[in-house]
């Protein structure tokens, strides 16, 4: 029993993170169409702040804003600078944020070394959930998660940029014609998708080492939620991430996590195989 | 009509047409057989790796370059082949063995290739969807390759492969070597380039320009990619084997992600499509990085990536074509 709750809580964790991750790479990949393979590099940016942030004594707070803001200047910054120039292009797209991805990576390394690092959770101890004692900050993580999912599924339900983004989503040329400026969308939505991720990397930071490399462990998962789960929604992140991070965890249990990423992949692939459209169609 | 559909028809269509790209890739082919005598031990090995790398680059351009599907695991294929000649070969021994470790180097990825491609091209996964899964396969084979450690010795990888052994002459000579690395890359360039000249060539282009279109004109478009895809396995695979046999070690990094992107980056640097191209972009890129690693072993990297961005907005199609445009260009004033 309690082994069971142990389980399910580790899946929540898990699927919070994906969740995170991937709504970035769901405005991104699912509004503008770009395999944006630099994506998981702000993951990385984001744990790094929290880095940054806790050896400037700013706190658990100060450094997820530092993530925030980080990412989002960088969305900004990688948008602005490559992939405008390469919406028509998509290959090259895929082959310059790639470039970019590993040139933060070896940027981390330079800046902080090659050696692992860690950042100390926000709060210690222990929540008894049904007679089974539960790390209190991944409690935390957990509900910070679902806050912002609510928050985006809000703002793209009550905001004017939340409604031409959707317009967008639908249908480019329509929403271009009838004057949404879809140039001004996609740099805002491109910033909002990396600040996301960062957010998601400053969270997952006390849980982890921290390496430049992490990234890449969130790109290949964070891209078969958004296929998973159906490209253009949020409802179809949530499918996704619950899926990727519910059997990874499941399978970790029983064999090594490097092992339970493999059989993931190969389970989300022979998803997508069977169900193209993904697991909730938009 | 039948000696075109034979496939061997290409070779006559490969002179007439590709006549300028043929050229450069035997007079550079010639070139390097002349000057390998005069090569000490370090750039022999060093040519000898980037004759097998450009083999490889050749595979995916193949596939990628002629299909308009990109792979961003093809290292999956020649890692694949590279640890199916490692355990192989030395199970049997001397020439059996190494005949037995080629012949798994190309069926196994061959047979990999086949199943995943019917897998997703049956299923109509194109574009960013087939680059996306198939990045995903180069993470899972990197995982199997360290988290099977009884096969394929984990982290540390299988040291000690057989060289290649042919009728009792053992490939164990850097020249030796380099002569069949060269040897290999001239065939099997002239097998695919004569294919791609030929009608399945045209059927690969048909395809990547429009695949509903070619489809109406009556071709199992899914079962040519899927041909495509499989024969270009089956070479990454070989030059994985030749990899395996002349370096005497395999290691998870050869079904990486990195080697993967590196791969991409050769074909790019050529110019994707041109087949000559991706082939000399494995040269070049490999001499530079050698430079770069006498500097430091950890720029690289950076400058693979910043490098991917600049050649994005300044040659998007590689050398090989930009550098044709600059000689037409310098030709055409010279004539004016």
């Amino acid at each position: 029993m309690s082994d069971l709750i142990v389980i399910l809580l580790n899946a929540a964790t898990l699927t919070s993170i994906l969740m995170l991750v991937g709504l970035g790479l769901a405005i991104i990949f699912g509004l503008m169409r770009v395999l944006n393979l630099a994506h998981g590099e702000f993951v990385a940016i984001g744990a790094f702040a929290m880095v940054v942030a806790h050896d400037a004594g700013l706190g658990f707070v100060g450094g997820l804003m530092l993530a925030m803001a980080v990412g989002a200047l960088g969305g900004l910054l990688l948008e602005w600078g490559i992939v405008r120039h390469l919406y028509d292009r998509p290959i090259q797209a895929i082959l310059a944020t790639w470039g970019v991805s590993l040139a933060f990576q070896q940027l981390l390394q330079l800046a902080f070394g090659t050696g692992a690092r860690t950042v100390p959770a926000p709060i210690k101890g222990a929540v008894e959930i049904m007679g089974t004692a539960y790390p209190a900050y991944r409690l935390l993580l957990i509900t910070l998660a679902l806050l912002i999912f609510v928050a985006l599924a809000i703002a793209m339900r009550k905001t004017s940029l939340g409604l031409d983004l959707r317009a967008v989503i639908q249908n480019r040329e329509m929403a271009e014609s009838v004057g949404i400026n879809t140039a001004r969308t996609f740099s805002i939505s491109f910033a909002i998708g990396s600040a996301v991720a960062a957010v998601a990397g400053a969270l997952v930071a006390p849980l982890v080492s921290i390496l430049p490399q992490i990234g890449v462990n969130y790109l290949a998962n964070s891209f078969f939620v958004v296929i998973v789960g159906g490209v253009g929604s949020m409802g179809g992140v949530l499918a996704g991430s619950a899926f990727i991070g519910g059997l990874d965890s499941l399978i970790a249990y029983q064999l090594s996590p490097s092992l339970s990423r493999a059989i993931v992949l190969l389970l989300a692939i022979i998803l997508v195989r069977f169900r193209p459209q993904g697991l909730v169609k938009p | 009509m039948s000696a075109r559909r034979t496939g061997w028809g290409g070779l006559g269509e490969l002179f007439r047409k590709d006549r300028s790209h043929t050229v450069i890739f035997l007079v550079l082919a010639a070139a390097l057989l002349v000057a390998s005598p005069y090569l000490d031990y370090y750039n022999t090995t060093a040519l000898r790796d980037a004759a097998i790398f450009g083999l490889f680059a050749l595979s995916l351009d193949y596939f990628w370059g002629k299909t308009g599907q990109l792979s961003f695991g093809h290292a999956v294929f020649f890692g694949v082949g590279a640890y199916a000649y490692a355990l192989v070969a030395p199970e049997l021994g001397g020439t059996a063995g190494s005949l037995a470790g080629l012949g798994a180097a190309v069926a196994l990825p061959v047979v990999v290739a086949g199943v995943i491609g019917y897998f997703l091209l049956f299923a109509g996964i194109r574009g960013d969807f087939f680059t996306i899964v198939t990045l995903a396969l180069g993470v899972i084979a990197q995982q199997l390759a360290i988290s099977w450690v009884a096969v394929t010795g984990g982290d540390a990888g299988l040291v000690g492969v057989p060289p290649l052994t042919l009728g009792g002459f053992v490939f164990y000579s850097p020249t030796s070597s380099l002569y069949l690395a060269l040897g290999t890359l001239v065939l099997l360039y002239f097998v695919v380039a004569t294919l791609s000249a030929g009608h399945t060539g045209k059927v690969l282009t048909a395809i990547q320009c429009n695949e509903t279109r070619a489809r109406s004109l009556g071709y199992d478009t899914s079962a040519e990619l899927l041909k495509a895809l499989m024969l270009s396995a089956g070479i990454a695979g070989f030059a994985g084997a030749l990899y395996a046999a002349t370096s005497g070690i395999v290691v998870p990094d050869l079904v990486g992600l990195l080697l993967s992107t590196e791969v991409i980056m050769w074909v790019v640097v050529g110019g994707r499509g041109t087949l000559v191209g991706p082939v000399v972009g494995t040269f070049l890129v490999m001499r530079f990085q050698q430079e770069i690693s006498s500097v430091s072993a950890a720029l690289w990297p950076l400058i693979v990536g910043v490098g991917f961005v600049i050649l994005v907005f300044t040659a998007p199609n590689g050398l090989l074509p930009w550098l044709g445009r600059m000689g037409r260009r310098l030709t055409g004033r010279r004539t004016s």
